[in-house]
């Protein structure tokens, strides 16, 4: 009797609930055409809106400090900030688009870790006339901000190369490269480079001793991967390791002590990610750091120009970057001085307008 | 006879078919042919290996090997717990592995001694368990659609509370983890401990037979007057606990990790767990066919690497290896119930 | 109330109003509901603009691939054998399709190759299942990863980009003003409710994830029935994979990552269950997806933390399989 009676109450529930979504939607359609245009909509209050696309790669805690860095400078502006996540899927960085589109924004910031999708990302952009700043990964169209990976990857090589020069006399029976073959033209060139430096310095390494293998740019898939390719050359002693950022070389780095192979082995990694604060690897020797949490602070360089109605060229590739952040290759006792992430970010904060973590931090 | 096993209410499901008398001599040769086809795998990969590479059987293999079962390893028992109660599965592993991993580290950068860090660490999995346990049994929800949903709640409240998480560099854990006992990584021996530990109790004590009971024939276990749900959140607790401990022993070996961390050993854990012909229709398993099985998964990686092909390949043939082998055991369920 | 669970599927004949009815007030009906609170959410939270064209558009566009895909696997969970390899299989199809229109082949051929791809997969899938009598979560888990390896192995740097003119606009366009891709999936996922409701070869799919046995001593192939639904699982996805190249013009290596457990989350939420066949209609599956999507929109367009997305989704899950538990249910012990 119970059942019956609940059961009518949810068929009713259901009817109703039907009827009033159909009224509403019936309702709403009429207001459809002034709500719904795209560029020009009824939100757009003469504000300079600024929509954000966080990276959302779950192994990178810059990406979602960007996001912070941004918002802190466009409330500097008095501009409204609206931020979303591509969440590492090419399909939601395609979607967040449309969104933004919809949104009515006057410019766009992103970061995207899966840039398959970014000639169609470009294409709904252009349509809707909204400037793009993309960072560390290029699209023609967009302005580019970022480092130029190229040289970070040659810079990173040399520092360590020099280093080998100087305590084993080039003498190096293994070069490792922990990739993130998913970051594609970007792994090719921080790793790539890296390894063309590190011959360049020392030319006699053999060309057997270069070996890659897939770290996804993140530490504990590095650590799985890394252990068998250090059983797989059991006889290399004097080992260097490179790779797509700090997170890919430490897993090398931990898995070669796991081994045992931490006799003599010494890594440089990208990003700085890993190469400040009080738990460094010790043979973590250096990384080259892009400060890639204050990238918003040079984004922002542009930004100021458009909001004030003349918007810059566009620069959009590594070679010919709208705003080059300049990279820093640090050792680890420089690196010492450097404060940690969340201290930059408030550091940044307060700094003046225009100023960049390069001036700040990177002063050697 | 091919999907009852998921079907705990089916009441023609196998179960009741089974003869139960000649069910412990039954079990053991069972156990004896899985543990004889997977060690004649293993030594056949080890042979394809040495063919290709004669010094592929080194110190630094075993090494690498031993690293890399024993999380693993310890996770794997942590699932077979659950398997073989006829919990189903947990799909919310990874969960428990971050979140007491992210409960150590904390406890640790809080200044507090080690042993209160790991005992905050096996809390954490614990209580895990215990919700997951909880949902089940007072739910009466099938736990494999309980866990698919905490696993991807958990995962989202974790990253709400954290971004990455590290462990102190100067803490006697992390001295631990990157230490060796007899010539082994520390950490392995915690796993070889933990399934042998389990391995007896499942066997030889009586929480240990109940266990099996309750999984082979949870209603003719409580038609014997067994508390099914006492046993339930019991073994869900207890599951989420040795969780707990590869929690402890990941913030050991990864010295900084994100809430995402645990999501590589969702399938290689219940891969090695269904590769040991712990079936998922519960009420069997041997534990030192899983240790064989779980050092066969972890060998294949370094063997990919000993052939200097790219380690995607290793999820081809873990993959490709689940496939055949859950056939071969379908095939033989198949035989013997006819 | 709870332990006598009433048969979903009587084999009495009802009228078509006592049907309709009955449906509603089945899990359709607690999903209607569901569907109904979240647009009036929608509707209070975010104003008159939730329901603009261009929101409509959004939300049609980013629920269009996943609905055709959990409504050609609808049939294995109603036949009882739980695919879990479709994620990765609209990834792997996708990279194939990607991969070989890069290359210059005819597109249409190279669609015809994906497919055929699928086919494989499904009947592989469906010889270690069903001849073999193997677990179907295990085979198909097995399945997944396998791809998985595969997709990575294919893809190792940056993927190329194949943007399809006519396929672009097909799955990001409109047609009459509303997203032709969901017109599409309305359309199958109407199709596929008809064939399931209304066909002797649907009711036959029921009867075989119901009860098996039964199904054999009432003649019906059981082998058949698992071994076609399972096909068609597999060729959805690889169809998935093939509509999402054209969508976003290029496939990386992870594209359709966790896809499965999105698309089951939904199916279940729409009244399916992933352990025991029999139950569901593609009806509920679409307002299933539908509920989710409208959520994730609502975070999106009140640019809220996607974090929460996941949680709320978890919840609705428990929520609706307890409801379905209460109904007479799925019932564990």
């Amino acid at each position: 009797m119970t059942q019956l009676t609940t059961r009518s109450r949810l068929v009713r529930a259901a009817f109703v609930g039907l009827a009033a979504t159909s009224l509403t939607l019936t309702g709403c359609s009429t207001v459809d055409p002034a709500a719904g245009g795209s560029d020009s909509g009824a939100t757009d209050d003469g504000t300079f809106t600024l929509g954000f696309a966080v990276g959302g790669q779950p192994d990178a805690d810059w990406q979602e400090l960007q996001g912070d860095v941004a918002k802190g400078l466009a409330d500097q502006r008095g501009w409204d900030f609206v931020e979303l996540s591509n969440d590492n899927s090419e399909a939601t960085a395609t979607t967040n688009a449309d969104l933004f589109i919809q949104k009515g924004v006057d410019m766009v910031m992103m970061f995207n870790g899966q840039p398959s999708a970014n000639p169609v990302i470009a294409k709904k952009y252009e349509d809707a006339s909204i400037p793009v700043v993309t960072f560390d990964i290029a699209q023609p169209g967009w302005y580019f901000v970022g480092v130029d990976n190229a040289s970070a990857g040659t810079e990173g090589g040399t520092k360590l190369a020099e280093l080998a020069q100087e305590k084993w006399d080039c003498d190096v029976d293994l070069v490792i490269s922990a990739e993130g073959t998913a970051a594609g033209q970007i792994n090719e060139w921080r790793t790539g480079n890296a390894r063309t430096a590190i011959q360049e310095t020392c030319p006699d390494i053999p060309e057997d001793n270069y070996v890659s293998y897939e770290a996804d740019g993140n530490l504990t898939t590095s650590l799985a991967n890394a252990p068998g390719v250090f059983a797989a050359h059991p006889d290399a002693e004097n080992i260097l390791v490179v790779g797509l950022n700090d997170q890919a070389v430490v897993g090398a780095l931990q898995a070669a002590t796991q081994l045992g192979r931490d006799g003599s082995i010494m890594g440089w990694g990208q990003d700085g990610g890993l190469i400040t604060g009080d738990n460094v690897d010790p043979n973590l020797a250096g990384s080259v750091m892009y400060f890639l949490e204050g990238y918003p602070a040079s984004a922002f360089e542009i930004a100021d120009q458009i909001a004030e109605g003349n918007a810059p060229e566009v620069k959009d590739t590594g070679d010919n970057a709208a705003v080059s952040v300049k990279p820093c290759p640090v050792t680890q006792e420089q690196a010492a001085s450097i404060p940690n992430i969340d201290e930059r970010v408030s550091e940044l904060a307060s700094a003046a307008k225009g100023t960049t973590e390069h001036d700040l931090f990177c002063d050697f | 006879m091919t999907t009852s096993h998921l079907t705990p209410t089916d009441p023609v499901a196998t179960k009741p078919d089974k003869p139960h008398i000649s069910i412990t001599d039954g079990r053991t040769f069972t156990s004896f042919r899985d543990a004889i086809s997977i060690t004649g795998v293993w030594v056949l990969l080890l042979a394809a290996t040495l063919i290709a590479r004669p010094d592929f059987l080194s110190n630094q293999t075993l090494l690498a090997v031993t690293f890399t079962m024993s999380i693993s390893g310890v996770l794997a028992v942590a699932q077979a717990l659950i398997v073989i109660s006829g919990g189903l599965l947990d799909l919310s592993l990874p969960v428990s592995l971050t979140l007491s991993a992210w409960a150590t580290v904390s406890a640790l950068n809080a200044g507090l001694p080690t042993v209160l860090a790991i005992l905050a660490g096996l809390g954490a999995g614990a209580c895990w368990g215990l919700l997951n346990g909880a949902i089940v049994v007072f739910g009466k929800l099938n736990p494999i659609i309980v866990t698919l949903a905490t696993g991807f709640g958990g995962l989202a409240i974790m990253l709400i509370l954290f971004k990455s998480a590290q462990i102190p560099s100067t803490s006697a854990l992390r001295a631990y983890g990157l230490g060796r006992f007899l010539g082994l990584p520390n950490i392995f021996w915690p796993m070889v401990i933990t399934i042998i530990l389990f391995g007896l109790a499942l066997t030889y004590t009586r929480w240990g037979r109940r266990l099996i009971a309750i999984g082979g024939n949870a209603r003719a276990a409580k038609a014997r007057g067994l508390n099914l749900r006492r046993i339930r959140l019991a073994t869900f607790t207890g599951s989420g606990a040795v969780a707990g401990l590869a929690g402890v022993l990941f913030s050991a070996v990864n010295p900084s990790f994100t809430p995402a961390s645990g999501t590589g050993f969702q399938l290689i854990v219940i891969g090695a767990v269904i590769l040991a012909g712990i079936s998922l229709s519960g009420g069997k398993g041997n534990l030192l066919v899983l240790l064989l099985s779980v050092g066969f998964l972890a060998t294949i990686p370094t063997s990919i690497a000993f052939f200097g092909l790219p380690p995607a390949w290793s999820l081809v043939f873990q993959g490709a290896l689940l496939i055949i082998a859950v056939g071969i055991d379908g095939a033989r369920l198949k035989r013997t119930s006819r | 109330m709870t332990t006598l669970a009433s048969p979903l599927f009587e084999d009495r004949p009802q009228s078509f109003r006592h049907r309709t009815l009955h449906s509603f007030n089945g899990p359709v009906g607690s999903i209607t509901a569901t569907l109904a609170v979240t647009l009036l959410v929608g509707l209070l939270w975010v104003g008159p603009e939730f329901f603009a064209p261009s929101n409509i558009q959004i939300v049609g566009v980013s629920v269009a691939i996943p609905l055709i895909v959990a409504v050609l696997a609808s049939f294995a969970l109603l036949a009882g054998v739980v695919d879990l390899s479709i994620g990765s299989m609209v990834g792997f199809g996708a990279v194939i399709f990607n991969q070989l229109v890069a290359t210059g082949l005819n597109p249409w051929l190279v669609a015809a190759i994906t497919i055929g791809v699928g086919v494989v997969v499904g009947l592989t899938n469906a010889f270690v299942i069903v001849y073999f009598g193997a677990e179907p979560l295990a085979v198909t888990l097995g399945m997944l990863t396998l791809l998985r390896g595969l997709s990575q192995a294919i893809v190792v740097s940056a993927p190329p980009t194949t943007l399809i003119d006519p396929l672009y606009n097909v799955t990001q366009g409109a047609l009459l003003g509303f997203p032709t891709l969901l017109l599409i999936g309305i359309g199958i996922t109407l199709v596929a409710a008809g064939f399931i409701g209304k066909t002797r070869v649907g009711r036959k799919v029921q009867a075989v994830g119901g009860d098996h046995r039964a199904a054999a001593r009432a003649g019906i192939s059981v082998t058949k029935v698992r071994v076609i639904a399972l096909v068609i699982s597999a060729v959805g996805a690889s169809i998935g994979g093939i509509l999402y190249v054209g969508q976003l013009g290029s496939a990386s290596n992870i594209l359709g990552t966790g896809l499965e457990f999105q698309i089951y989350a939904a199916l279940m939420i729409g009244g399916y269950s992933i352990t025991r066949g029999g139950v569901g209609n593609p009806l509920g599956g679409l307002l299933g997806l539908l509920v989710v999507a409208g959520i994730t929109n609502i975070l999106n367009i009140q640019f809220f933390d996607p974090d929460y997305l996941d949680l709320i989704v978890a919840l609705i899950l428990l929520a609706a399989v307890l409801v379905d538990r209460f109904r007479g249910g799925d019932e564990f012990e």
